[in-house]
């Protein structure tokens, strides 16, 4: 019984406390519902309309924006990249055949210089034996007259010597003749 | 008692009387501070897009996050189909945000913890997730107080638990906000009071609690804003993609 009185008392404050606006809850209280819900309505439209029609737009488009420049510049870098690769390689293959060609040259010049120097060798070569040869025959001719002039001077001297001797003069054609023998006899020692 | 913890819920007509057609309709205190969070949210998108740079500076990184932020949050629960419905969610995210934390500051009123106010959101909401799901499906909206894979036997019980429960959703809508701006409210209220009464000796250890209440009551001002814009992209998705 005693527990019921004190749920009903309870119950009986708590609802005067939730239903008397002056000492409860204001919220309960309807005198400024209306109120509240026009300006609620009204400021929340204003609200609404401005976020839908200006605000959000820009924000979105601003977004955009930068997502596109990003992109862009990304691809940008990027054709930038390939094209330095691209330069690269070309300068990779310029170098290689600029190699190639120094290689060539130098090949090509060692070779003619080569050739050069043959040709001049084999010519020097040439003359110098066409020298030898020119010297070879000179010696040659010069023995021979040499020869020819030993036996004339050794027929005079042995023509002047018999003559101081015997007072004779001898016919020129003996001694001449004997001359020639020795000297033909002896000719191989001095040959 | 001056101290009345719930006091600062108290509306008052600020200026001459309006009444149209018979309804008082006058600018109050609540009226106030809901044009105070409108403007401020307009003034934050305002200087957030004023100079659109490639480079945001503070302020229009800000408004960019939050964009973000309710845009990824409207693709996580509702899908690409619930595009054309961002403004509103955006809107009444900010709304409620700004409501809620115009109402942490000293003196202010809080908006969002009037039973109306959020009721009529929550109507709102409801009517027109209705509307949506009848538009874009036709009867067959009806199926969603249907479950698949729910024994026939079951199925009258369950299909009256789902009515009741749809039904109910725009009461836990609102009464989630106003129940717990208006707890954590009068909570550090009464905290308030406790710190007056017990003087410079005793009144260490609720300041304290209030300032923890403070903190608290920031992270609650933001999640029930988070909750109950989540909650309307969960009952779009309903409307817009009927998976039963």
């Amino acid at each position: 019984m005693k527990r019921y009185l004190v749920l009903i008392l309870v119950l009986s404050t708590f609802n005067t406390y939730l239903f008397s606006a002056e000492a409860g809850m204001p919220q309960l209280d309807p005198k400024y519902w209306a109120s509240q819900a026009f300006w609620l309505i009204l400021l929340f439209t204003i609200l609404y309309i401005s976020i839908a029609k200006f605000y959000l737009p820009k924000i979105k488009k601003n977004l955009d924006d930068r997502e596109n420049k990003i992109k862009e510049d990304l691809d940008e870098a990027n054709n930038m990249k390939s094209l330095s690769e691209k330069k690269l390689e070309e300068y990779n293959i310029i170098l290689e055949n600029s190699k190639k060609e120094v290689t060539r040259i130098l090949l090509e010049s060692k070779n003619t210089l080569n050739k050069d120097i043959q040709n001049k060798k084999d010519s020097m070569e040439k003359e110098i034996e066409k020298e030898i040869l020119n010297a070879q025959k000179e010696i040659l001719q010069l023995k021979k007259s040499s020869i020819e002039s030993i036996n004339n001077i050794s027929q005079d001297i042995a023509s002047n010597i018999i003559e101081k001797m015997s007072g004779d003069k001898l016919n020129e054609s003996s001694i001449k003749a004997v001359v020639e023998d020795i000297s033909k006899k002896n000719i191989g020692k001095y040959l | 008692m001056a101290s009345n913890p719930m006091q600062q819920f108290s509306v008052h007509k600020i200026g001459p009387e309006i009444k149209i057609a018979g309804i008082d309709l006058s600018f109050t205190n609540a009226s106030l501070f809901m044009v105070v969070s409108v403007a401020s949210i307009l003034l934050f998108l305002f200087l957030g897009t004023k100079e659109r740079k490639i480079i945001p500076d503070k302020i229009q990184l800000i408004a960019e996050l939050v964009y973000n932020f309710v845009a990824k949050m409207i693709s996580d629960t509702a899908g690409s189909k619930a595009k054309p419905y961002f403004p509103f969610i955006f809107s009444l995210f900010m709304f409620v945000l700004l409501c809620n934390m115009v109402g942490m500051l000293p003196y202010a009123f809080t908006v969002t913890s009037h039973i109306i106010v959020t009721l009529i959101m929550a109507l709102f909401i409801f009517i027109a997730v209705t509307i949506i799901g009848f538009i874009k499906h036709g009867f067959k909206y009806l199926s969603i107080f249907i479950p698949s894979g729910v024994p026939v036997v079951l199925l009258p019980l369950i299909t009256v638990i789902e009515i009741i429960s749809y039904l109910s959703r725009p009461v836990s809508l609102s009464v989630r906000l106003f129940a717990n701006m208006m707890a954590g409210h009068t909570m550090l209220k009464v905290f308030g009071g406790f710190v007056i009464s017990l003087g410079m000796l005793g009144g260490w250890l609720p300041l304290s609690f209030s300032v923890a209440l403070t903190g608290l009551e920031i992270l609650v001002a933001f999640l029930q804003a988070y909750v109950f814009a989540i909650l309307t992209c969960i009952y779009l998705n309903d409307a817009l993609n009927l998976h039963h």
